[in-house]
C-alpha cells in the first residue's frame, strides 16, 4: 500500500501511509485508538476507498470496490465484533456469500465434511453443524477465521483478535497463525497490545494520529521504543504510577467499608450461573480493581450491586446496610452509583436532552420533582450548574444527549452519579473508547471522588487501568474472584495467570 | 362415506385454507428477509379484484384465461407491494404504519374498492371460474377422494409452492443468503449479500403470492366479486405466519386448521350444536396469542423464533 | 443515493415536509383520478366542500373526527414510547360494549348519573382489553402488534355474538323489528351525551373529552414521572432498567391508558351518535385503525392530533356522504393511504440528509463509497 490517503468529515484518518507485508511474515499495524490503524485495514479489505493512494498484490495494482473484491484477490478480515448470523449453523455461516458453492444444495453433509476437513488442518475445532449462538467466543473466532481459510485467503487482516480472549485462548490463536505463515501466507495483525505484538510479530509498523511513523523488525526494537513511536512519549511504566499514583498515595487511609460483598451468587441472561459466591470489600476512599478478560462474570457483577440483576445467593451491603436483590431503586437510594461499559446505550437515554439524562436516577425524588410532577426549572438549574462544574462540551442543556462525544456523554454520566453523593461508585471500563484527554478527565474525577471518602470498585478489562488506579487489585475469571492483592506487591505475570484461570 | 360429515369437513378445510396458503408463505418470505408487511389484506383484495376484472374481459379457452387472470392479480399485488418495498428498505420508514396505510389505500375502503366500483364488477358472476379437477380419475377413491383429488388447480399449486418454498429456504444458497439477512443483515452485508435487494424481492414476492391468494376468492370461493370480501384472511395470514414459525410445511398444517374452523362453526351449527360460532372464528386468533406467547420466552425464541432482524430497518453502519 | 443522519432538524423542514407530503398525496390521487376519467379538481371541491363549507358539514366532520381523536389519542400516547398498540379497533369495540351496558343498566337513574357511568364504562374495559397485550408483553415479551392485532378480531366477535347470536343484555328481544333484525337495545334519552352549539358547528360531548384528553396526554409525557419513565423506556429500555424505572409495571399502565382512550372512543360513538350498540356499523368504520393512521400523521404529538383528527375526519365525512352513483368509491382510502405513504417517506427527510450521487463512470457503484462521518 503506497500513500493511502483516506479522509473522513472532520478528521484525516490517513496521511499518506505507505504500508508493506512479505509473503509468510507476521506484520503488527500498532496504534492508539484513533491513530489511523482500523481505517488501513478497512481500506485493504474493501470496506472503504481511499482518496489517493495505490494498493498492489503480490506486485500487481488492484483496485477493491468491496469486501468481495478483495476476497477474491485473496484478502480478508477477521474483525473485532464477529460478523456471524447466530441461528444458523456454523457451516452455513463459513459457506455464506461464497459464489463458488452450488446453488442447489442437495447434499449439505458435503459442505459439513469439507469444514470439519479445514478445521482439521489447521487444527481449530468445531462442531459444523453446531449453531452459532451455541458457541464460546473463541469458537465464534475460529469460526471467523474459517470463514477466510475457505475462501483462499492469502492475506488475512485480524483486528484487535485477542481483545475478547484468554490467555490460553490467545496462544491457541498465534499457533493457528503460525501454521498459515508457515505455508505462506501473511498476517497483518492490528493491535494496540505491546507485549502480544512483541512475541508474535516479524515486524511492527506504527501510526499515530494518521501518519506512519516508521516500520521496525521486531526482533531489532523493545516495547519501549515502540511505546514511544506509538505516543510520541514515553509511557511510564513504573509499578507505583506517575503524576496520577502520586496524587493517590496521599491520604489514603483504611477508613469505614463503602462495600461488602458476602457470598454473592448470580446467574448470567441465559440462566446459567454467573458469579459463585463472590465476596469482596471496597473501603471509603480506596479504589479496589477488578481485572479480567472480558465475559468472565464482569456486567454480572455490576448489575449484582447495582440491583439491575437479582442474586441467587448472598448480601450485598453498603455502609453496612443491607440492599435487598434485584432493585435498582433500593440500591441507588442507599448510594450505589453505577457507571456502566455501555455508557450510550445504558448509562443515558441518548434521545432524551442532558438535564434529562442528569436526573434520570433523581427524578423520583424532590427537589426534581414533587408529589409525580417535575419541577422543570429546578431540573433545568440543575443541568446548568453540572455542565459547568463537569466542563461538558454541549450547546446546551436541551441537547440530545447522543449528540455529545464519547467523552461528555461519559462526563454526564458522572457528573449525575457523582452528584448524588454516592457511597461507592461502580465504574465498569469507564475509559473504553475514549481518547487521550478524555481518559484522563474521568480518571482524576473518579479519583477526587476516591480523595472525597466514596469508594471505587473498578472493574475493567485494561489491565493498565487497574495498575495505575487501584490500592488492591483482585482478579475475576469464570465469576469466581480469583486473589486479591495489595497494589504494591502486585505482579502482572502473577495478574495474568491468575486471568487465564490459573489459581497458582 | 364420502359424504360424511368428516371428509366433508376436511376437504373443505384444505378448499377454504389455500389462499390463506398462499398469503402467508407470502409473508413468510418476506418476513425472513426481515420486511414485515401488515399490508396483506390490502394486498389479497387487490388481487381478487384484479383477477375478476381479467376474468371478465379476456377472452379465451377457461384454462388460459384463469391462469392469466391468476397472475395479473399477483402482478398488481405485487406492484402495490413495491410501495411498502419502498418505504421500508430504502427510506427506513415504520414497517408498522406502512403495511397499515397499505392496507387501508388498498383494501376494502381503497383502492380495490375503487377498481370494483369504476369497472362496474359487481353483481356479475364470473365467466370463467376454477372448479374442482378430477385428477387421476380417483375423485370417487373413499375418503381420499375428495380430499385429495377432488380440489382445483389453485389447491394443488399450493402444495407445489410449499414444496418449492421448503427447498428453496433450505437447500438452495440463496435461500441461505435469505435467511442470513433476515437473522443479522450486517453480517449478511459484510459477506457481500445485497441486502436491499433481498429485501426488496421477497417483499415483492410476498405480494405476488398474496395477489394469487386473493384472486382465489374472486375465482374460486365465490365466484364473482364483491367489496372486502376476503373479510381479515390477509390479518389471519400474517398470524398463520407467527403460528408456523416462519417454516412454510406448518403454514400449510396451520392454514388447513384455521379453515377448519371456520368450517366447524357452520357446521355444528347446522347440527343445533349449542356452541357459538364465534367462537370457532375466534379460535385461530386466540391459538396464535398464544403460540407467540410460547415463541417470546426466552428458550424458545432463539430455537423457534422470528428473523431477528424483522421489522427492523438496515442501515449500513459507517464507521 | 447517500442517506446521512441529521444533526438536528431544521424549523423550515418541520412545517415543509408534513405540507409538502400533504400536496404530494393529493397529486397522486388526481393521477388516479385522471386514469379512470375523473376530473380531480371538480371531486376535491366537492370532498372539501362536504367536509368543511357546506351546510352542516363542520358538524358532520366531527362525528366521525371525534372517534379518531380518541383512538388517535390511544395511538399516539403508546406509540411515542414505542408501545405498538394495534388493538385500538378492538378496545374501541369494548368500549362500546362497556358503555351500552352501563347506559341500559342505569336507563332509570338522571342524565349526569348515566353520561358518567358510560364513561367509566368505556374507560373501564377498554382498558381491560388493552392490559391483556400489555401484561403479555411485561410478563413473556410477547409482541404487542400481534397480540393487539388478533385481540382486534376476537373483540369484533364478540360484538357480532352479543347482538348476533346469543340472548345477551345488550340484545333487544322485545320490540317488533328486533324480531325480524337481531338488533342492540336502544340506550334510553338520557344516555344521549351533550352537545354543544358554537354556531357554526355543533360539538359533541366526546370531542371536547378528546380536547381534554390532548392536554392531558400532553402534560402527562412533558411533566409528569410517569411519562418520563415512559421516554426512558421507549427510548432504551436498558437506561431504564439501569435507572430503576418499573418497566412491566410501566408498560402496563400505558396499555391500560391507551386502551382507556380507545375505550372512550368506543363510548362517544354510543353516547354521542349511534345510541345502540351497532356490531355492524361500528365494525365497518374501521375508527381503531383510522386512529393509527392520524397518530402517524401527527406524529404522536397530542394537539396535532387534535388537527389531523379534524382534517381527516372532514375526508373521511365527505367520501362516505358522497357515495353512490358518480363519485368514486374507495377514494378515501386511497386518499388516506397516499397521504400516509409520502408523510412516511418525507419522515426519512426530516432525520435524514439525502444527497444523489449520479454516477458517470460504468464502475459507478464504488464511487463514493463510504465517505462518512466517522
Amino acid at each position: 500500500m503506497r500513500s493511502i490517503t483516506k479522509r473522513f468529515p472532520g478528521v484525516l484518518a490517513n496521511d499518506s501511509v505507505d504500508f508493506d507485508a512479505l509473503h509468510g511474515e507476521v506484520h503488527a499495524l500498532l496504534g492508539e485508538n484513533g491513530a489511523g490503524k482500523s481505517t488501513l485495514a478497512s481500506i485493504l479489505t474493501g470496506l472503504y476507498r481511499p482518496d489517493s493512494g495505490e494498493i498492489a498484490i503480490d506486485g500487481k495494482s488492484v483496485e477493491f470496490h468491496s469486501p468481495r473484491d478483495a476476497t477474491a484477490a485473496g484478502v480478508s478480515m477477521v474483525h473485532q465484533h464477529f460478523r456471524l448470523a447466530a441461528s444458523l449453523t456454523v457451516a452455513d455461516n463459513i459457506v455464506l456469500g461464497h459464489s463458488a458453492t452450488p446453488w442447489l444444495r442437495t447434499n449439505p453433509t458435503t459442505i459439513q465434511s469439507q469444514v470439519a476437513e479445514l478445521a482439521k488442518r489447521y487444527r481449530m475445532p468445531v462442531r459444523p453443524d453446531a449453531r452459532v449462538w451455541q458457541l464460546s467466543v473463541g469458537e465464534q473466532q475460529r469460526v471467523e477465521i474459517l470463514k477466510a481459510l475457505y475462501r483462499g485467503a492469502r492475506i488475512l487482516i485480524l483486528d484487535e483478535p485477542t481483545s475478547l480472549l484468554t490467555p490460553q485462548e490467545a496462544d491457541d490463536l498465534f499457533e493457528t497463525l503460525r501454521r498459515m505463515t508457515a505455508e505462506g501466507r501473511t498476517i497483518v495483525l492490528v493491535s494496540h497490545k505491546l507485549d502480544e505484538l512483541m512475541s508474535v510479530s516479524d515486524r511492527v509498523t506504527v501510526l499515530r494520529a494518521g501518519k506512519l511513523i516508521g516500520t521496525v523488525n521486531t526482533d531489532e526494537s523493545s516495547p519501549r521504543e515502540l511505546a514511544r513511536m506509538m505516543i510520541g512519549r514515553d509511557l511510564d511504566t513504573s509499578p507505583l504510577g506517575g503524576e496520577v499514583g502520586a496524587k493517590r498515595r496521599v491520604g489514603a487511609t483504611e477508613s469505614g467499608i463503602a462495600l461488602e460483598l458476602k457470598d454473592v451468587s448470580a446467574d448470567d441472561d441465559l440462566g446459567l450461573q454467573a458469579l459463585h459466591r463472590i465476596s469482596l470489600t471496597v473501603h471509603e476512599g480506596a479504589v479496589f480493581g477488578v481485572a479480567g478478560v472480558a465475559g468472565n462474570g464482569q456486567r454480572e457483577l455490576a448489575e449484582a450491586i447495582s440491583g439491575a440483576r437479582p442474586r441467587t445467593n448472598g448480601d450485598v451491603l453498603v455502609k453496612g446496610r443491607h440492599l435487598r436483590s434485584g432493585a435498582t431503586e433500593d440500591a441507588i437510594v442507599r448510594g450505589v452509583a453505577h457507571v456502566p461499559e455501555d455508557r450510550l446505550g445504558t448509562g443515558v437515554s441518548p434521545s432524551l436532552s442532558i438535564a434529562e439524562n442528569l436526573i434520570l436516577k433523581s427524578h423520583r425524588q424532590a427537589p426534581m420533582s414533587t408529589r409525580g410532577v417535575l419541577r422543570h426549572d429546578r431540573i433545568r438549574r440543575n443541568a446548568l450548574d453540572l455542565i459547568k462544574r463537569f466542563a461538558i462540551a454541549a450547546p446546551g442543556p436541551d441537547t440530545p444527549t447522543r449528540l455529545l462525544s464519547g467523552g461528555n456523554v461519559q462526563k454526564v454520566v458522572l457528573a449525575r452519579e457523582l452528584s448524588s453523593n454516592p457511597a461507592v461508585i461502580v465504574a465498569a471500563n469507564p475509559t473504553r473508547g475514549l481518547d487521550v484527554g478524555a481518559t484522563e478527565a474521568v480518571r482524576a474525577l473518579l479519583l477526587e471522588a476516591a480523595r472525597n471518602g466514596v469508594g471505587i470498585l473498578l472493574i475493567s478489562e485494561d489491565l493498565d487501568e487497574i495498575l495505575l488506579l487501584a490500592d488492591r487489585i483482585a482478579v475475576i475469571y469464570e465469576g469466581r474472584i480469583m486473589g486479591v492483592v495489595p497494589r504494591s506487591t502486585a505482579d502482572v505475570q502473577h495478574l495474568g495467570l491468575l486471568m487465564a484461570g490459573s489459581s497458582a | 362415506m364420502n359424504d360424511s360429515i368428516v371428509v366433508v369437513l376436511v376437504a373443505s378445510s384444505i378448499f377454504y385454507g389455500t389462499p390463506l396458503v398462499f398469503a402467508a408463505v407470502g409473508e413468510l418470505l418476506a418476513e425472513r428477509s426481515g420486511v414485515l408487511n401488515l399490508g396483506v389484506e390490502g394486498m389479497m383484495l387487490i388481487g381478487a379484484v384484479t383477477a375478476f376484472w381479467s376474468v371478465q374481459h379476456i377472452a379465451g379457452p377457461d384454462w388460459l384465461v384463469l391462469t392469466l387472470a391468476t397472475l395479473i392479480g399477483g402482478a398488481a399485488a405485487l406492484a402495490t407491494s413495491l410501495i411498502h418495498a419502498v418505504l421500508s428498505v430504502t427510506l427506513r420508514a415504520n414497517q408498522i404504519v406502512s403495511g397499515l396505510a397499505l392496507t387501508i389505500f388498498a383494501g376494502a375502503t381503497g383502492l380495490s374498492s375503487y377498481i370494483g366500483n369504476v369497472a362496474n364488477l359487481g353483481g356479475q358472476p364470473a365467466k370463467h371460474e376454477f372448479t374442482a379437477i378430477n385428477v387421476f380419475g380417483l375423485s370417487g377413491v373413499p375418503v381420499l377422494g375428495p380430499v385429495l383429488f377432488h380440489q382445483n388447480a389453485l389447491v394443488y399449486a399450493s402444495w407445489a409452492l410449499v414444496i418449492l418454498a421448503l427447498a428453496y429456504l433450505y437447500r438452495t444458497r440463496t435461500g441461505l443468503h435469505l435467511r442470513a439477512v433476515g437473522e443479522s443483515p450486517q453480517t449478511a452485508d459484510v459477506m457481500g449479500i445485497a441486502v436491499a435487494r433481498y429485501r426488496y424481492a421477497h417483499t415483492l414476492a410476498g405480494g405476488l403470492l398474496a395477489g394469487i391468494g386473493g384472486a382465489y376468492y374472486s375465482l374460486a370461493i365465490t365466484p364473482n366479486w364483491i367489496d372486502g370480501m376476503t373479510s381479515g384472511a390477509g390479518w389471519i395470514a400474517i398470524a398463520l405466519v407467527i403460528f408456523a414459525f416462519w417454516r412454510p410445511e406448518l403454514t400449510l398444517a396451520g392454514a388447513y386448521l384455521f379453515g377448519l374452523f371456520s368450517s366447524l362453526g357452520l357446521v355444528l351449527q347446522a347440527h343445533q350444536v349449542p356452541l357459538p360460532p364465534e367462537l370457532f372464528g375466534a379460535l385461530p386468533y386466540l391459538m396464535t396469542v398464544a403460540v407467540l406467547v410460547v415463541v417470546s420466552t426466552g428458550w424458545a425464541k432463539q430455537r423457534l423464533g422470528a428473523p431477528a432482524s424483522l421489522g427492523v430497518p438496515y442501515v449500513r453502519e459507517e464507521r | 443515493m447517500r442517506i446521512q443522519r441529521r444533526l438536528a432538524t431544521p424549523h423550515w423542514l418541520l412545517v415543509a415536509v408534513p405540507a409538502g407530503s400533504l400536496l404530494a398525496a393529493f397529486v397522486a390521487t388526481a393521477i388516479v383520478l385522471l386514469v379512470a376519467g375523473k376530473d380531480p379538481l371538480a371531486i376535491y371541491a366537492r370532498l372539501f366542500d362536504r367536509a368543511f363549507i357546506a351546510p352542516g358539514a363542520l358538524t358532520n366532520t366531527l362525528v366521525t373526527a371525534t372517534p379518531t381523536l380518541l383512538t388517535g389519542l390511544a395511538a399516539a400516547a403508546a406509540f411515542r414510547m414505542k408501545l405498538w398498540n394495534i388493538g385500538a379497533e378492538g378496545q374501541l369495540y369494548l368500549g362500546a360494549v362497556g358503555a351500552s351496558g352501563v347506559g341500559l343498566a342505569l336507563r332509570d337513574q338522571s342524565g349526569p348519573v348515566i353520561i358518567a357511568g358510560m364513561i367509566l364504562g368505556g374507560l373501564i374495559l377498554g382498558a381491560a382489553w388493552a392490559i391483556i397485550p400489555g401484561l403479555l408483553k411485561a410478563y413473556f415479551n410477547t409482541n404487542e402488534i400481534i397480540t393487539s392485532l388478533m385481540l382486534n378480531y376476537v373483540a369484533g366477535l364478540l360484538l357480532t355474538y352479543l347482538i348476533l347470536d346469543s340472548r345477551s343484555f345488550w340484545r333487544d328481544l322485545t320490540s317488533f323489528s328486533a324480531r325480524a333484525f337481531p338488533q342492540g337495545k336502544v340506550l334510553p334519552d338520557g344516555a344521549s351525551w351533550p352537545t354543544f352549539d358554537v354556531g357554526v358547528m355543533v360539538v359533541p360531548f366526546g370531542f371536547v373529552l378528546g380536547l381534554l384528553a390532548a392536554g392531558l396526554l400532553w402534560s402527562l409525557y412533558g411533566s409528569t414521572i410517569f411519562g418520563f419513565q415512559a421516554r426512558i423506556l421507549g427510548d432504551s429500555p436498558s437506561a431504564a432498567r439501569y435507572s430503576g424505572v418499573k418497566t412491566r409495571r410501566v408498560v402496563v399502565l400505558m396499555m391500560a391508558l391507551s386502551g382507556a382512550l380507545a375505550g372512550l372512543g368506543g363510548a362517544s360513538e354510543i353516547g354521542d351518535f349511534r345510541h345502540v350498540l351497532d356490531p355492524r356499523g361500528l365494525q365497518q368504520v374501521g375508527l381503531g385503525y383510522a386512529g393509527i393512521v392520524v397518530a402517524a400523521l401527527a406524529r404522536y404529538n397530542p394537539f396535532s392530533v387534535v388537527v389531523v383528527a379534524f382534517l381527516l375526519g372532514g375526508l373521511a365525512n365527505a367520501g362516505y356522504s358522497l357515495q353512490g352513483p358518480g363519485f368514486p368509491a374507495g377514494l378515501v382510502g386511497v386518499l388516506q393511504g397516499m397521504i400516509l405513504f409520502f408523510a412516511l417517506g418525507g419522515e426519512l427527510l426530516l432525520h435524514n440528509r439525502i444527497s444523489l450521487t449520479l454516477s458517470l463512470s460504468p464502475q459507478g457503484r464504488g464511487l463514493g463509497r463510504g465517505a462518512s462521518t466517522p
